[in-house]
């Protein structure tokens, strides 16, 4: 991997965003930050969280710098300090508790039963032991904690 | 052998710390030494006269010089012992002064020790020495030169200008190369066409250049003075004698080719049979086979039929035509990057995306009243297509883009000031002679300048071109609507480039163009005497660099070429030709191309060995030596100066290069920076030298840890050294290994002569750790023996 | 052939037409698809990723760990699970990181030795003995239909990982549009993100939208009648945030969606209900010109 260090600042990168066309989010001016050590420009900031990973910018940088991959990173140091967005907590939460991202209901039931599929899918949701397994992982890798923390 | 063995004071230098009596008497003692004499100054009159009367006197047949380092005075005292009718090469210095009293003040009785056995050292080299001559070669005046673009073409004159005889061989059908295209040239606008044109005439007019048009170069063999060249001249299908351009041919041909590497880049159609613009040299026409009906379909022939010169002849088949030459350029320039690859541009794919080239042509082509397309009031430059980009691998910048879209773009607002230009650039480098201004003249006529790379364009139903940048100065991303968009596309090497590098085995730096010999003070030859490199070949640069470079390969070349002779080195491989047994593994390690098999045996092309000692480290019959350095002679210094050590005494040889490593020794000793005292530098031309089995033999008989030092590769006169040396040690050490000896006891390492402190550090962290690790045991060392690396 | 059918969380739950038209249509081409038992959320790499990438390795490894154990490739019908799954592999090809992450899951009695991987959908279809076999089996022509294939982003990016064709000019799965007898369309835009991706949706929908507004302005314009993709997730955004839009009163014509094994259940003659079509928000209203 490249390091940002070898950034030029071109700015391909924010000419290639898409989510720069309806937000502030200048991926270019995130790398620039990161360089001269300005860490709260990039970490208290929302635009951090306007990226839709879509890897635009990555595949056509000159420099081969992994921006996106960057942007992933700068927000885990985020997520640790507590910039978290509050439904982004939810969903975290729903897979602490679930194993899924998103919730399962009745109305959801139905609806798979009106195409011929079990009711339930076989995912954790049949499988107790499976979801015993994955609140062992998050315990082990420290999500649950820095999720309930950040709860608070 | 009748030897005579001479220890300097050198004022002092020596003597305030050797015992010089000592030496002296140790040296009378040693085997073959007839005569042991010193003086205070070896290098006055008197030491000399010296050496000269006892060599008649007592006639000896070698001499040893023990003194200051060979770097100063080895060929002063070569040339006393041939006035006194010695061979050259039956003589060896003692560096007793930069690697001993220099850097061993401190400890006399050590320092005196170890005088003895440098002493005894070049000695029992000497035993091994034999008489070398330099062979000469006689040289010629003939040159070959490869590419007819303005770099090939500025040589080509300079040369027979000189009274050379040039053969100048172009592959296209005309001479000219790009600069043959180009509109104005930058900074200074002068018409490209009107300056190349009376060159390119020249080149035909001149008695002594021999041109070959539509030809390439098939083979290359033999060295400087004696390269064999095999030329093919491809068909043109029209006799060059009858035709007188009238282009009836053309007229009456059905065939519309267009094609983006002509000359118009694809913009104007040309015909199957055609003349490739209306300066062509030579001025003739040539049938394109791909596209003539003749050729693709058995039909038409109507060409023949009409021209009124019977000059159409589609029997031609290619010809072989063989010249010796003496030396060679290459001068084969470069091509546009492919801007297909940048897919996010489109180029290819949208009508109106269009290459640098293709701009060029526009803009002679409007001047000349006959504009190919409508290219709008709305165009972007967009800037770096090709070069500066890690996502196709061209890092390196193609130093002329920014200015000719510079040129470009200003020309075409100041053709029509109602046009709306616009480059998109990541940085402008005006960095020549009237450029800054020529940017600024730019700027004044009203090209706008809009820093940010452009993203990607996307074409609209209506054809016209919206990009998508960042502004990266005010931080906004716009979308710019544009009729025409120019892509500054960087240079690459082409392949044609690639082919004479494979043929004439140059090496390529990492941009794939030519590598030459020194970046500062061999710009223009390559490690091979006897070719040279010019132009776009060598890198991207712009025309005044290009045929600066042009000018000085004709000179570098002439300075070869004026001795008439050129004298071989004699310390070069030598084949031991009832040992060998004609593998061939020695030629495929040659980075020089200088070995090939013959008559079941290898046979050394001396004037193309480097004696580097590559082939030596890996012929696995021991059949090949480089001479005056042979492993048996190093063996005899390594095993002179194992011989004396006592009990408790460690040795570290250092095999020394001597363009790098030796002098940089001879720098600390100047430095008088201290070291162990353990050390034994032993001077060889490379480490490569130093074989696999030599290190295992030193081991056995006695070193305690070695170390290779070796001129860092790209300032070193080798090819590929570091690796051959890396790759010994490693075998070195998976044996040592094996054995149970400590593998970290052989390392080596990459040195520039300023090194200082870092070889006192290697030097003596060798003999730290062998004082860590101690003696190895004598049955470990004695296992070596039957060891094979 | 045989894979195990790793579901991701949109499709068995929100959905579940991209199930079940899945399921028939390999059931009908004769490729096994296994159930990968107790599978979670992938977990959604730009979501998951952001928060926490070394909880977001151990569970895709767990996941992995699972098919590994039937022998046999996951296959996915998501691009997001596919990013997870397939980044996840690739970074376990480093041998010390495949050693941390074991360590981990030995402790919930699990170990993943990278003897199986991740396939997506695309992939195996794309196959030529399975493409044959689809093409073998048109039943309904799907003549007049102009279709704007949605590539999505993570199923071709980023291209050093996955390998695949060009992301900037990619083909493929027009090539299928035009084999089944559609019609693709090219419109501006054709590579930019449904805008869900990163956890976009769920911090800021609007900004989502922003991209689903685009895209579907763009394909509209270029006179596409739906649009094919290869993702659950986009499938959600483009559909559900559709809905969104029109609620929101910016979007006036919408275009229905479909998912690539949809498309072609349809081609084979299957009806547009067992194939979930009705479970969309934006009606398939093109279906009565078929
Ligand atoms: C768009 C553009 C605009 C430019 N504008 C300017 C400008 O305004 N001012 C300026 O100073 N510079 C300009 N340049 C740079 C200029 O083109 C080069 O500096 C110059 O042409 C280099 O000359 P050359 O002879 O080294 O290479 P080339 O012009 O490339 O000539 C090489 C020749 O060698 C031949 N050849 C190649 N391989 C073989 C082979 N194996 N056997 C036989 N023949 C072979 C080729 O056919 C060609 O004729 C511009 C470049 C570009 C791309
Ligand atoms: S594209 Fe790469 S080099 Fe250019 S500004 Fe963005 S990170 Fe820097
Ligand atoms: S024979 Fe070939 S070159 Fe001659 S007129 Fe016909 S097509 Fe043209």
């Amino acid at each position: 991997m490249k390091t940002l260090y070898a950034c030029i600042q071109c700015g391909t990168c924010s000419g290639s965003c898409p989510a720069g066309r309806y937000t502030n989010l200048r991926t270019r001016l995130i790398v620039r930050n990161i360089q001269l050590g300005l860490r709260e420009n990039v970490l208290g900031s929302d635009d951090l969280w306007a990226c839709t990973t879509c890897y635009t910018c990555q595949e056509r940088c000159p420099r081969n710098i992994m921006i996106t991959d960057i942007v992933r990173v700068a927000r885990n140091i985020a997520f640790e300090e507590g910039h978290a967005k509050k439904p982004h907590l939810y969903v975290a939460h729903m897979f602490i508790n679930t194993g899924h991202s998103i919730k399962f209901a009745d109305e959801h039931r139905k609806l798979r039963e009106s195409v011929n599929v079990s009711s339930v899918p076989p995912t954790v949701l049949s499988y107790p032991e499976a979801m015993e397994e994955i609140s062992k992982l998050t315990e082990l890798s420290g999500f649950k904690k820095k999720v309930l923390e950040r709860e608070g | 052998m009748r030897i005579g063995v001479y220890v300097c004071h050198c004022g002092g230098n020596i003597s305030e710390v050797v015992d010089i009596k000592e030496v002296v008497s140790f040296a009378g003692k040693l085997p073959d030494v007839v005569v042991a004499r010193d003086n205070e100054h070896m290098c006055s009159e008197i030491g000399q006269q010296m050496v000269i009367n006892n060599i008649s006197e007592h006639k000896l047949d070698g001499v040893v010089i023990a003194a200051c380092s060979p770097q100063f005075h080895e060929e002063t005292f070569r040339q006393v012992v041939s006035k006194a009718g010695l061979n050259p090469y039956m003589f060896e210095m003692a560096n007793i002064r930069e690697h001993c009293s220099w850097v061993h003040a401190s400890e006399p009785k050590i320092a005196t020790e170890k005088a003895k056995e440098l002493v005894a050292m070049a000695v029992a080299k000497l035993k091994l020495n034999e008489p070398l001559v330099k062979k000469s070669i006689s040289l010629g005046n003939r040159v070959l030169i490869i590419g007819g673009g303005i770099a090939g073409i500025q040589a080509a004159l300079d040369l027979a200008d000189s009274g050379f005889h040039v053969y100048l061989v172009e592959k296209e059908p005309s001479i000219g190369g790009h600069m043959a295209q180009l509109s104005r040239t930058f900074p200074t606008e002068d018409c490209s066409a009107c300056i190349l044109a009376p060159k390119m005439a020249d080149v035909a007019a001149h008695p002594n250049i021999t041109l070959y048009a539509y030809s390439e170069v098939k083979n290359v063999r033999g060295y400087l003075g004696n390269y064999e060249v095999t030329i093919v001249k491809k068909p043109r299908y029209v006799n060059m004698d009858k035709c007188i351009a009238c282009g009836i041919c053309a007229e009456k041909c059905p065939v519309k080719v267009i094609d983006v590497n002509d000359f118009e880049a694809g913009l104007i159609p040309r015909k199957a049979i055609y003349i490739p613009h209306e300066f062509a040299v030579p001025h003739k026409y040539v049938i394109d086979e791909k596209n003539c009906l003749y050729f693709t379909k058995g039909v038409c022939r109507v060409c023949e039929k009409f021209c009124p010169h019977k000059a159409i002849e589609f029997d031609q088949k290619s010809v072989e035509e063989t010249l010796k030459v003496d030396t060679i350029i290459v001068a084969t320039g470069y091509e546009i990057f492919d801007a297909r690859k940048k897919e996010m541009y489109g180029y290819g794919r949208f009508e109106n995306v269009l290459t640098a080239l293709q701009m060029e042509r526009i803009i002679v082509n409007i001047v000349k009243g006959n504009p190919p397309r409508d290219i709008g009031k709305r165009i972007a430059f967009i800037q770096c297509v090709g070069s500066r980009d890690e996502q196709i691998d061209r890092l390196n910048c193609s130093r002329v883009c920014c200015m000719y879209a510079i040129k470009l773009s200003q020309l075409l607002k100041r053709m029509n000031p109602e046009r709306e230009v616009c480059v998109f650039y990541i940085d402008i480098r005006a960095y020549g002679k009237g450029f800054e201004e020529y940017y600024l003249r730019a700027q004044e006529t009203g090209v706008r300048f809009i820093r940010g790379r452009v993203a990607e364009i996307y074409e609209k139903p209506d054809k016209k071109l919206v990009l998508r940048v960042e502004d990266t100065l005010t931080g906004d991303p716009y979308e710019m609507e544009f009729d025409t968009v120019e892509l500054s596309v960087g240079m690459v090497p082409g392949e044609g480039t690639n082919k004479v590098a494979e043929l004439l085995k140059i090496p390529k730096s990492p941009d794939g163009f030519l590598q030459e010999a020194h970046p500062k003070f061999r710009p223009v030859d390559t490690l091979t005497d006897g070719i040279f490199i010019c132009g776009c070949a060598q890198g991207p640069k712009d025309i005044p660099d290009t045929v600066a470079q042009a000018s000085a390969a004709a000179a570098r070349a002439i300075r070869l070429m004026n001795k008439k002779k050129y004298e071989i080195e004699p310390t070069k491989a030598m084949v031991i030709e009832n040992l060998c047994d004609g593998c061939g593994i020695c030629v495929e390690h040659c980075a020089a191309g200088a070995i090939e098999i013959s008559g079941g045996v290898a046979k050394v092309i001396e004037a193309l060995c480097r004696g580097c000692g590559r082939c030596v480290a890996y012929c696995p019959r021991e059949a090949i030596v480089v001479r005056h350095y042979t492993p048996s002679q190093i063996l005899a210094e390594i095993e002179a100066a194992l011989s004396n050590k006592q009990k408790g005494e460690s040795r570290v040889l250092v095999f020394a290069d001597y363009t790098c490593t030796y002098r940089l020794a001879d720098s600390v000793g100047t430095s008088r920076m201290p070291y162990t005292a353990s050390a034994r530098i032993i001077r060889v031309p490379s480490g490569a030298l130093v074989t696999p089995q030599l290190m295992l033999k030193a081991f056995e008989l006695g070193a305690d840890a070695i170390l290779i030092g070796e001129c860092e590769q790209k300032s070193s006169p080798f090819l590929n050294s570091v690796e051959c040396i890396s790759d010994n040690v490693e075998r070195v050490r998976k044996v040592l290994k094996e054995k149970g000896i400590e593998p970290e006891r052989v390392k080596y390492a990459e040195f520039v002569t300023v090194m200082l402190s870092r070889f006192v550090k290697e030097v003596n962290s060798l003999s730290e750790l062998t004082s860590r690790l101690g003696e190895i045991p004598a049955e470990k060392r004695k296992a070596l023996s039957t060891a094979k690396a | 052939m045989k894979y195990s059918f790793f579901l991701g969380c949109i499709a068995p739950l929100r959905y579940p037409g991209l199930e079940a038209a899945t399921r028939l249509l390999f059931k009908e081409l004769g490729i096994e698809l296994l159930d990968l038992k107790g599978a979670s959320c992938c977990p959604a790499p730009g979501v998951f990723g952001s928060f926490d990438l070394w909880n977001w390795l151990l569970v895709a490894a767990r996941n992995l760990s699972i098919a590994e154990e039937q022998n046999v490739d996951a296959m996915v019908i998501c691009n997001g699970c596919y990013a997870t799954l397939q980044e996840a592999y690739h970074l376990l090809g480093k041998p010390e990181r495949l050693e941390a992450v074991n360590k981990v899951l030995s402790q919930i009695g699990r170990n993943y030795q990278r003897r199986t991987g991740v396939k997506h959908v695309v992939e195996v279809l794309m196959q030529k003995e399975v493409w044959d076999k689809i093409l073998s089996l048109k039943k309904r022509p799907l003549g007049g239909l102009k279709i704007a294939v949605h590539y999505g982003c993570h199923y071709l990016k980023p291209s050093k990982v996955r390998g695949h064709e060009s992301p900037e000019t990619p083909y493929h799965i027009d090539n299928m549009v035009k084999d089944l007898g559609a019609e693709p369309v090219e419109y501006v835009d054709k590579l930019m993100c449904c805008g869900a991706g990163g956890g976009v949706r769920s911090g800021n929908s609007d900004e989502a939208r922003q991209f689903t507004l685009t895209k579907i302005e763009n394909a509209r314009k270029a006179g596409a009648d739906l649009i094919v993709h290869p993702c659950a997730f986009c499938h959600f955004q483009l559909d559900t945030g559709q809905q969104e839009l029109l609620d929101q009163g910016l979007l006036k014509e919408p275009l229905p969606v479909i998912l690539i094994t949809q498309l072609i259940g349809l081609a084979l003659g299957m009806k547009p209900e067992a194939l979930g079509l009705n479970l969309n928000k934006i009606p398939h209203n093109y279906l009565s010109r078929l």
